[in-house]
């Protein structure tokens, strides 16, 4: 199977990893719903290990069917994944807050514009996500 | 490209110093000229004011042949009437305008931008969900978005810019079939008569800049008195600034109206990459002004940005509309006639193949290309990156050796492999083997 992958390593600057995965697809001929879902993944994974993972690693793999989009951190890792999933739901700092980020939106936010959503996640060793978008068929 | 800017080829130095000024990467110098990629370019004007020799304007008609003519008509941009401290009233300049025989629709257009205002504002108050809008005015902003933002078409407010309005109604209204010609402060305005987005054909027929306008006023130098003509509104020039517009619709509005407005280019790919990704909830309206500090900052402007700004910044104006002209903008509210007739639709770059496989291939060759490339951004092969040049090579507009730390490279091996080459002897000419 063709595949294409991408690494956005140690992000430094909001939306960086976003704006070069978004480069990318268009220039692949992704459908622009599914280029800005993908964005919006790759944003909120990113915001999400910066906030809490003190940075991270994100790889987009694209194939002729879908695109995966895996995180990685080593931050202390999400105690229960559940609560984490729930809108609203943030352990961020009241800092991180008056930046106006976390508002409890990240993960649900990733887990509505991806087709599937595997999070790996052990504490004090770090997170790893995996969000796969499916393109649709011709 | 929709046909705001103009390439003076006998100008042109092949210099590239343009092209690391636009900011879609619309432009490339093939055989020592400039050249403008149409899909790319957004007609912004970066260009134009990054050209020492004044090879690239706006791409306006022979003021010096339009202005011969009897009776002529000008829709002037808001921007127009702020240039000149003697002229800075519509009435004012009116009277100037008068004394050369021509005749603007300045009546007209105050009747216009606050029509559209209106529209805009019931539009924004009825969207539910959809929030925010984004401003129609700057067709730069417009364009950027169909070529980069494809996703954001939708939000778009479906009102059409005032200027085009504002001759419909006087048509309608007077009967009138003279043609008009706009006076534009930038090559985007341009393009609304060249070639307009979301209705078949323009109300107008001839676009200048309003610089030359000025300087032909300006040469005679006409006082005017200000009392030959009736007073016009002055609420509608604001929009010639950043955030004009939306001051202006929110006058319509009883309750909260929230509206962010930025002007320049990178505030504006900033703002619409936000709202991309969602981050701009509980905003109704956008208002992106491709140049900085609003239209006032436009190429084809005549005074300076910031004494526009401090005139505009004296206007005191009155926001809310007589009984009289409140009854003409609802009625004309009810004629639809603000609508944009058709859709804003989507003008993304061709991807390097349609089929997803082989554009796969293509990207792992370009970017095997661009990795063997010196990443100085340069510009010496004419593309504004190193990046680029590996697009262009892979989409077959060029090659390698176009760079020329590349054609160095070659060069150097060539004259290797010749030296090489040379000191090989055929076998009958040995050196060690005496000849007789």
């Amino acid at each position: 199977m063709e595949e294409y992958a991408i690494l956005a390593g140690d992000f430094s600057a909001i939306g960086e990893a976003s704006t070069k995965f978004k480069a990318t697809l268009k220039m692949l001929g992704i459908p622009s719903d599914l280029v800005r879902r993908a964005s919006v993944i790759a944003y909120e994974a990113e915001m999400n290990a910066l906030i809490h993972g003190g940075g991270g690693v994100l790889r987009m793999t694209v194939y002729d069917d879908r695109l995966e989009i895996v995180a990685r951190d080593e931050g202390p890792g999400i105690p229960d994944v559940s609560l984490a999933m729930q809108e609203g739901y943030s352990t961020a700092t009241d800092e991180i807050r008056e930046l106006g980020f976390g508002a409890g939106m990240g993960l649900p936010n990733i887990d509505r514009n991806a087709d599937s959503l595997l999070i790996e996640t052990e504490i004090d060793k770090g997170t790893t996500l995996l969000a796969t978008v499916i393109f649709p068929s011709p | 490209m929709s046909g705001g800017i103009k390439i003076r080829e006998s100008r042109c130095r092949g210099c590239a110093n343009c092209i690391k000024s636009c900011p879609t990467e619309a432009l490339r110098v093939i055989d020592g000229l400039v050249r403008i990629l149409p899909d790319l370019c957004i007609d912004c004007g970066e260009c134009i004011r990054s050209c020492k020799d004044k090879a690239i304007t706006v791409n306006d008609d022979e003021w010096d042949l339009i202005k011969t003519r009897e009776g002529l008509i000008l829709m002037a941009d808001p921007t127009f009437y702020v240039q000149v401290g003697a002229y800075s009233r519509p009435r004012l300049m009116k009277e100037a305008l008068e004394h050369h025989g021509l005749r603007d629709l300045s009546e007209w257009a105050s009747l216009a931008f606050d029509l559209a205002a209106f529209a805009s504002a019931r539009l924004i108050r009825d969207a539910g969900d959809n929030l925010p809008y984004i401003s129609t005015y700057c067709p730069a902003v417009i364009r950027l978005i169909q070529i980069n933002h494809p996703e954001l078409v939708g939000r778009i407010l479906p009102v059409e810019s005032p200027l085009e309005t504002a001759v419909s109604i006087w048509r309608e209204e007077t009967g009138a079939e003279e043609s008009v010609t706009l006076v534009s402060p930038c090559p985007a305005k341009a393009t609304l008569v060249r070639n307009p987005v979301g209705r078949e054909q323009s109300s107008l027929e001839y676009v200048v800049s309003v610089r030359k306008v000025i300087r032909d006023l300006l040469a005679c130098n006409v006082k005017v008195t200000g009392t030959k003509t009736k007073a016009i509104s002055r609420r509608w020039l604001l929009w010639s600034i950043s955030g004009g517009e939306s001051r202006h619709i929110s006058s319509f509005f009883d309750k909260g109206f929230t509206s962010i407005s930025v002007s320049g280019l990178r505030n504006t790919q900033d703002l619409l990459n936000e709202l991309e990704l969602g981050r701009l909830s509980g905003v109704d309206f956008i208002e992106c002004r491709a140049c900085d500090l609003g239209c006032i900052g436009g190429t084809g402007t005549y005074e300076s940005r910031f004494l526009s700004q401090l005139r505009l910044d004296n206007i005191e104006a009155e926001w809310m509309p007589s009984g009289e002209e409140m009854e003409q903008i609802r009625s004309w509210y009810d004629k639809d006639i603000w609508r944009l007739t058709a859709p804003v639709t989507a003008k993304e770059r061709l991807p390097l193949s349609k089929d997803i496989k082989e554009a796969m291939a293509k990207l792992r060759e370009m970017d095997a290309i661009y990795a063997e490339l010196p990443h100085i951004d340069c510009g010496a092969c004419g593309r504004p990156s190193c990046r680029a040049l590996a697009e262009d090579i892979v989409r077959g507009q060029g090659e390698v050796t176009d760079c020329v730390f590349k054609l160095r490279e070659r060069i150097t091996n060539l004259s290797g492999e010749i030296k090489n080459l040379s000191s090989k002897l055929p076998h009958t000419l040995h050196p060690g083997r005496k000849r007789r």
